[in-house]
């Protein structure tokens, strides 16, 4: 009996708590979901028109590799506008990594405001001053007399053409993220391994028991570049090898067989996996705070 | 015997690993530069903001001349601002950090009663070239409160590794590093707030 009452107390307990972080979870604006490039939350543009504006957006990126998406909220629910539109836009990564070329256009109908959001990448040709600029000649003008639809797409029409030659598509794809100069996490494991390994068994000639340890340290060395648990992992591939070959040595003095243990290691599996399926989705670009903020 | 040796070799090699990845060494560097940055960028926004005063207070003087001591108060806050040497060191010294922090917001808050006074003269609302320095303002109000956000988060990041078991040992003892100061709460409420501005 007591024992039911005291969990019935703790089920309440535990029900008042999830209740409590559940309404501080929701004390922000959620980040909405991707969808596409045009995502109308409120319902304000015909289906024609955003099916318009989407394609104009698309065949954008592909001949200046910008992202650039529009964002019609019907409330803020409260989020300050400059706060919401850099949490959205920074969650979202528009533009490519490194290139940092993406712009949000953020509207909210209830708030009756509008923003560009700018990416580092683009801040020197869409300036503050120039994003100010079309909200006020382009955006608010339309949206005072109603016209959702045409300050939205007067509005984007105004970014792409501002925006159009500050990169050309094919400076940016090639490269995708890394650049190609840099070794891969794998690439650093098997020359760590390597080096250490060749140099356990030419160093420490005379030395034979710290051969593994010497090896390892310098397979450790070179590997933690990528990080410190692949390190690990590469000082103890090259110690349990030269261990190997200690073993292998002892017995018949120097019969070859070193090269043994290079057949061994994980196939691939880290190079690029950036397949850009069906979907749209963001680049990894990020955002300073850099556009304007506007109301009608 | 000598293969015992030398599994007993590994063994102590795989703790040693085991003992460098923990101390962090790495980490604490990486951790080190970034802040750095972020700073940077901190100090740059302002900058910026300072270098778009001498600008609006002549557009400002155009319109409202006799708004003597609020134009006053505001060259003399971008001066006293700018004349405050920030070097990576002044992350190192919580008072100089203080005194630059200080500064900043006694510019910010000089340059709020600007745009105040502003509302009183329709003329100036009007003028073009006040709109568009306002909206510069604004940006940069922005990006000053995004990159005050990156280097908080940089540094806590920081502060955490300085002081947290075992990597605190490196930090003390091998690297010499120590937490460093970072915004407070109180100013960036005030920050994170964007000067309200009307069209």
């Amino acid at each position: 009996m007591r024992f039911s009452q005291k969990s019935r107390r703790t089920g309440l307990f535990l029900a008042l708590v999830s209740a409590l972080t559940w309404t501080l979870a929701s004390w922000a604006l959620d980040v909405p979901p991707l969808t596409g490039r045009v995502v109308d939350l409120a319902h304000v543009l015909p289906a024609e028109i955003a099916a318009s504006l989407t394609r104009d957006l698309d065949a954008h990126e592909t001949k200046t590799s910008n992202q650039v998406v529009v964002l019609v909220l019907p409330s803020l629910d409260g989020d300050p506008l400059e706060e919401f539109s850099h949490r959205v836009a920074s969650t979202w990564k528009l533009g490519r990594k490194g290139t940092d070329n993406g712009v949000l256009l953020l509207i909210s109908l209830k708030d009756r405001k509008v923003r560009i959001e700018v990416g580092y990448g683009l801040e020197g040709t869409l300036t503050d001053l120039r994003s100010a600029h079309i909200i006020r000649n382009e955006i608010v003008p339309r949206f005072r007399t109603g016209d959702l639809p045409g300050g939205i797409t007067a509005g984007t029409q105004a970014i792409l053409g501002t925006i159009e030659g500050t990169y050309k598509a094919d400076e940016v794809l090639p490269g995708h993220g890394r650049s190609s100069q840099e070794p891969t996490a794998f690439e650093y494991v098997i020359i760590g391994v390597i080096v250490g390994t060749l140099a356990g068994i030419l160093l420490s000639h005379g030395l034979r028991h710290t051969r593994a340890l010497l090896g390892s340290v310098l397979a450790f060395l070179v590997a933690q570049f990528a990080s410190v648990g692949l390190g690990l992992a590469a000082a103890g591939v090259t110690a349990l090898l030269l261990w190997l070959l200690l073993q292998a040595n002892r017995g018949g003095g120097r019969r070859g067989g070193w090269g043994d243990g290079f057949t061994t290691g994980p196939g691939g599996g880290l190079g690029g996996s950036f397949g850009d399926g069906g979907g749209f989705s963001g680049g990894g670009g990020s955002f300073g705070g850099g556009g304007a903020s506007g109301g009608w | 015997m000598s293969s015992r040796m030398s599994a007993f070799t590994t063994v102590a090699t795989t703790i040693l690993f085991v003992g460098l990845s923990g101390c962090g060494y790495n980490d604490l560097q990486g951790l080190d530069e970034d802040t750095k940055a972020a700073w940077s960028e901190v100090v740059n926004q302002y900058q910026r903001r300072a270098d778009l005063i001498p600008n609006l207070v002549a557009t400002v003087k155009g319109y409202a001349a006799h708004e003597k001591d609020t134009l006053e108060s505001v060259v003399q806050a971008r001066a006293q601002a700018t004349g405050i040497q920030v070097t990576p060191e002044t992350l190192k010294d919580p008072a100089a950090f203080e005194k630059f922090q200080q500064a900043q917001a006694g510019l910010s808050s000089a340059l709020g009663r600007l745009i105040a006074i502003a509302e009183n003269y329709p003329n100036l609302k009007a003028d073009q070239n006040f709109r568009d320095l306002q909206s510069q303002l604004e940006g940069t109000e922005n990006r000053i409160a995004v990159a005050r956000k990156r280097y908080i988060e940089k540094v806590a990041e920081y502060n955490k590794s300085v002081r947290f078991f075992p990597t605190n040992l490196t930090a003390k003892y091998i690297l010499h590093m120590e937490e460093k100061p970072n915004f407070t709460v109180a100013d960036e409420k005030a920050v994170a707030k964007p000067p309200e501005v009307k069209f």
